[in-house]
């Protein structure tokens, strides 16, 4: 159930990238992959740090996932970014 | 062969068809699931046995047509036997409502063995004024204790274990919890999360020793192991015969008229059986004192017994009396069972008569209908279906007129052929399976709707009824193949992994679909085609397509995506706060459980039920008041963790204190296994289905519209489960199958949208993708919502007449159809958008334009500026006017008006082919630069080449946004005429 919570939460959050300028790594399906993939992480690394099962959920869970999400989303980006610049230089 | 021809075979084929399947419909019955029928399902999971320690398909094949004759035998008709997966069987019995005594004979194993008895038992040691032979335990708990302390020896290779034997114990009161069981985490199957419980503690008894259970004087030993009326043996292991060396078991009578199972043995039994009662007679006369022998009434104290043993539980001890058998018992007479009912006699010599299972049959899943609330559910799930039947009937009758009476022909065409299918395979009908006939209905429609719709456009276009007929049929016909492909396939899969009631619904989603592309497609084309040339199909009027009936979409949906993204957004943030708090309310299908509905004929209060049914073992019930006419006015809901044997004491104990109504009694238990299992092989479903369609849209498409599709699908699902979080519903199997059905129906949905996206990018090789896909989606919007709309009543059908059971199949069907149409718009085409836009040849494209437009790109191709100048002097059709004005896309700054483009280079030179984005088929109708024609092109070039001897429709020419119309009217000021010699120069087909 926790996993579910993790998952809503990074493709809820997502659906906001369309107000960021589409420099995204992949564009916005790269973004789904780095919002959902940081909720799993970083939703499970808490869960896990603070000794919870899987089956235990409380709002505390749901926001355990939003700082992996914003990492996730800003790594895919810096990618993104790092591609345009290289592209550029060629 | 003329199409005329073809048409009037089809149409003579298909009167044949409808004359032979009313005949089947008149002539077969129609075999009715146990949900509608009543009776009783149970499911079987088969453990390993010392004859067969590994099981097999051959086991369960074996066992699967072992109890059909058992079945057969006890005269169950039409049984319902399958396997479920690699160790599961499932056991259908109509019209049977004793749900214990059906498990007892489709279930027992049936090993038999036979014991030399005082040499084998192990005496406790705390009796010792008694026999050996008799010194036995009065609880379970102490014989185990007591066995668990033998050293593991298979005596003489005879044991009938192939290990230990572990047994599950309340560590305070030593009840039994469960047991025995050769494999310990099967211990923990049955119980309330899988694992051991608290307070408990595991004894195992090693190979070589068996803790057997008798009842008390001679009669049958209790089913319940904490029983006061049980007492237990401890045995070694070393059986003298087993139930392979008997024949002809019999029910029969003792001479006290006591009912008994007589049975011979087979040569070789005869043999060891002589022998053996040959050893105890002897052994008798050893230990008698002297004067005894003559003296056969003293000489009982003194024999030995003979024991058999039926599944760990002794059923009889007979003694050999030495002095009457000297030599022992030669078996010519055979031997008998007692300690037996009248029916238990005859159910046994049955079941030793078919012969043992080769495997153990552990109950993990019983439900028991009664055939009071199967016609209930019967009568709800047709009155349903008819009843959304006449509302989609009407609805097309409504909009579409004539062709709307030809779709309804082939509806009714379709459900006549449906039903003869039903009845002629035949396929059992239950209620999720009369859902998915329900939902087929709204497939068979939609199909038209596809069709109709593309007619009338075809109409509107300027060509004829009977042209318009032509094309639109051969442009819908793939767009219809793609979205029923992924309807088979949805159903394939969920037929292939999901658990049985899931099934039912697969398959007659699946034989439905084939049947509606028939009718749909086939036969109402063969139809139009033959009555296409009549008076009144000239009018289109008479079809629904004059152009003051169109309804016309003039929306920048991907411009205004990101406002859609964001509402989708915070439904799911709110969802998955849902989750996380409120979490999913899973029904027993999942967590395991069972559920009583039963109907009593004494009013009794909550508390008064509650009271009977803990008395009666049950911890902790639930109980509720349920309202059921069928089942009158004193109906109860009993949710618990009992287990099928706990359910099984609660009916007694409710007859004798209120009294049960006839049929009244109806009960659910699925342990916890088979729960897991029903969630396991729902996600596997989901998630199969899933791959193998966007393999099949990459395929079909490009794999770039295959991932939308799954964001779309996802987004779907977590939308529905959220709204079920929410709002605390119950998930049951049923909604299992909705939540499949959404992800049919929302890539169903999606598929139709991007078929007419991938048919409009060859027809706008200039225009953004964000236009393509506003171009596309205001062509399929109003198909869409027609379909939608004729799905929602069916759905709200279903959710008004369906009965608990489709009720719940609706609302889950009811928010994915909204949640799903919304997403195959609002989410699934944006994303396509966004990601297409990053093409490099996309990306020029808008960068033209923007360049052309002053940093503008308007919504749709038509407003582009080098349509605009390009074609006819403002030849704008005389059409009805656009209402609102284009809303700005995404590139367009809100309030900010545009510098004028300054001096507007010349439209950029041709793109030698091998620049050009592969999608444009060589000789494309292009659009023109700014030489009007190919972006306004309507319905007509769906295939990307325009149709021979087809009129190509004028382009609709909408208004422009007032941002679009100054800089249109900058730039003709400034190009002057210079555009007219360029246009000469470059050509519409450079």
């Amino acid at each position: 159930m926790a996993a579910l919570v993790w998952f809503t939460m990074g493709v809820a959050l997502w659906h906001f990238t369309v107000f960021v300028p589409d420099r995204f790594r992949g564009g916005i399906v790269g973004a789904f992959l780095g919002a959902t993939a940081g909720a799993m992480v970083s939703g499970a690394a808490a869960q896990i740090a603070l000794g919870k099962g899987i089956g235990e959920t409380d709002i505390a869970t749901a926001v355990y996932a939003i700082p992996g999400i914003v990492m996730g989303l800003a790594v895919v980006y810096a990618m993104g970014v790092r591609a345009g610049v290289e592209a550029e230089r060629i | 062969v003329s199409n005329r021809r073809r048409n009037i075979f089809i149409l003579v084929f298909v009167a044949l068809l409808v004359v032979g399947s009313a005949i089947v419909v008149a002539t077969k019955t129609t075999t009715l699931g146990l949900d509608l029928n009543g009776g009783t399902r149970l499911i079987f999971q088969a453990r390993p046995t010392p004859q067969n320690p590994t099981i097999d398909g051959s086991d369960i094949d074996r066992s699967i047509e072992i109890i059909r004759k058992r079945t057969d035998a006890f005269g169950v008709s039409e049984p319902e036997i399958s396997r479920i997966g690699s160790d599961e069987i499932q056991v259908g019995l109509p019209d049977v409502s004793n749900a214990s005594r059906a498990e007892q004979d489709v279930g027992k194993t049936a090993q038999l063995y036979f014991y030399d008895w005082e040499p084998n038992v192990i005496p406790n040691p705390v009796k010792t004024n008694v026999p050996n032979g008799e010194a036995d335990f009065s609880r379970l708990y102490d014989a185990v204790r007591f066995a668990s302390k033998q050293t593991p020896e298979c005596f003489e290779n005879k044991c009938t274990t192939t290990g230990p034997q572990y047994y599950l114990f309340d560590s305070r009161t030593h009840a039994w919890i469960a047991g025995p069981s050769q494999v310990k985490e099967d211990l923990f199957a049955q119980l309330h999360g899988q694992t051991q419980p608290p307070n408990s503690v595991i004894l195992s008894v090693p190979q070589g020793t068996l803790v057997v259970e008798e009842g008390p004087n001679g009669q049958a030993a209790p089913d319940d192991f904490n029983s006061p009326d049980a007492h237990w043996f401890v045995i070694r292991d070393r059986p003298a015969l087993s139930g392979t060396d008997i024949k002809d078991p019999k029910p029969n009578t003792d001479d006290l008229g006591q009912p008994i199972v007589t049975f011979s043995f087979t040569d070789t039994g005869r043999q060891e059986f002589s022998d053996v009662t040959k050893a105890i007679s002897e052994r008798g006369l050893q230990n008698a004192p002297p004067g005894v022998a003559g003296n056969s009434q003293l000489a009982d104290q003194y024999s030995g017994h003979f024991a058999i043993v039926l599944d760990q539980q002794v059923t009889s001890r007979p003694i050999v009396n030495f002095v009457e058998n000297p030599n022992g018992i030669d078996g010519r007479n055979g031997a008998e069972i007692n300690g037996l009912s009248a029916q238990e006699s005859r159910d046994l010599s049955q079941i030793l008569q078919i012969g043992a299972l080769p495997v153990t049959l552990d109950p993990i899943s019983s439900e028991t209908v009664s055939a009071t609330l199967g016609q209930q559910a019967l009568d709800q799930g047709l009155k349903a279906g008819i009843v959304g039947l006449i509302l989609v009937v009407l609805f097309l009758l409504a909009y579409y007129r004539f062709l709307g009476f030809v779709a309804v022909l082939g509806l009714a065409i379709y459900g006549l052929f449906f039903f003869a299918l039903i009845k002629l395979i035949p396929i059992t009908l239950t209620l999720p399976g009369i859902a998915g006939l329900i939902l087929t209905i709204g497939v068979a429609a939609d199909a038209n709707i596809i069709i109709f719709e593309r007619i009338k456009e075809e109409a509107r276009g300027g060509k004829s009824m009977l042209s318009a007929i032509s094309a639109g049929y051969r442009r819908g016909i793939a767009t219809i193949i793609d979205a029923n492909v992924i309807t088979l396939i949805t159903a394939f899969i969920l037929f292939a992994l999901a658990t049985a009631n899931v099934k039912g619904f697969a398959f007659t989603l699946g034989v439905g679909t084939i049947a509606s592309l028939f009718t749909a497609v086939v036969f109402t084309q063969a139809f139009l085609g033959q009555f296409g040339r009549a008076r009144f199909m000239r009018s289109p009027t008479a079809l629904g397509a004059s152009p003051e009936q169109r309804v016309r979409w003039h929306f920048d949906f991907t411009g205004l995506s990101k406002y859609f993204f964001s509402v989708s957004g915070v439904i799911l943030l709110i969802g998955a706060l849902g989750f996380a708090t409120k979490q999913l309310n899973l029904g027993i299908d999942f967590e395991g459980g069972s559920r009583i509905t039963v109907g009593l004929e004494k009013a009794a209060t909550v508390d008064e039920v509650r009271s009977t049914v803990e008395a009666a073992g049950i911890s902790a019930p639930e109980v509720t008041r349920a309202v059921n006419n069928e089942l009158g006015t004193n109906v109860f809901d009993v949710d618990s963790k009992a287990s099928p044997a706990e359910v099984r004491s609660v009916q007694p104990a409710l007859q004798s204190q209120y009294g049960i109504v006839p049929n009244g009694f109806n009960a659910t238990t699925v342990g916890p296994t088979f729960g897991e299992q029903v969630a396991k092989s729902a996600i596997y479903a989901i998630v199969f289905s899933l791959l193998v369609i966007c393999g099949y849209v990459a395929f079909r498409f490009e794999p770039k519209y295959a991932v939308p599709v799954i964001i779309a699908v996802i987004h779907d699902v977590l939308i529905t489960g959220g709204v079920y979080s929410l709002t605390g519903r119950e998930v049951t199997s049923g909604t299992v199958a909705a939540f499949l059905t959404i992800l049919g129906y929302s890539l169903y949905d999606t598929v139709i949208v991007f078929d007419r996206v991938r048919e409009n990018v060859p027809r706008l090789p200039r225009a953004t993708f964000s236009q393509i896909v506003n171009r596309s989606m205001s062509e399929v919007l109003t198909r869409s919502l027609i379909t939608g709309l004729s799905s929602v009543f069916l759905v709200t059908v279903l959710y008004i007449f369906g009965g608990a059971t489709l009720q719940d199949f609706a609302f889950a069907m009811m928010i994915g159809l909204l949640s799903g149409t919304y997403s195959s718009i609002f989410i699934a085409s944006p994303v396509l958008t966004h990601w297409k836009e990053r093409e490099p040849a996309y990306r020029r494209r808008r960068e033209r334009i923007e360049e052309q437009m002053g940093g503008i790109v308007p919504a749709f191709p038509e407003e582009n500026l080098v349509a605009r100048e390009g074609g006819p002097e403002e030849p704008v059709r005389a059409e009805t006017p656009i209402p609102a004005a284009p809303a700005p896309s995404r590139s367009q700054v809100p309030g900010v008006v545009p510098e004028p483009p300054g001096p507007v280079a010349p439209p950029p030179p041709p793109e030698p082919p091998e620049r050009r984005e592969p999608s444009v088929p060589a000789g494309a109708p292009l659009e023109g630069d700014g030489h009007g024609g190919g972006e306004g092109e309507g319905p007509a070039g769906g295939d990307g080449k325009p149709d021979v001897g087809d009129e190509i429709a004028e382009p609709d020419r909408p208004e422009l946004s007032e941002a679009s119309a100054a800089a249109l009217r900058r730039l003709r000021e400034q190009r002057g005429g210079g555009r007219q010699r360029k246009r000469k120069k470059h050509g519409r087909n450079r």
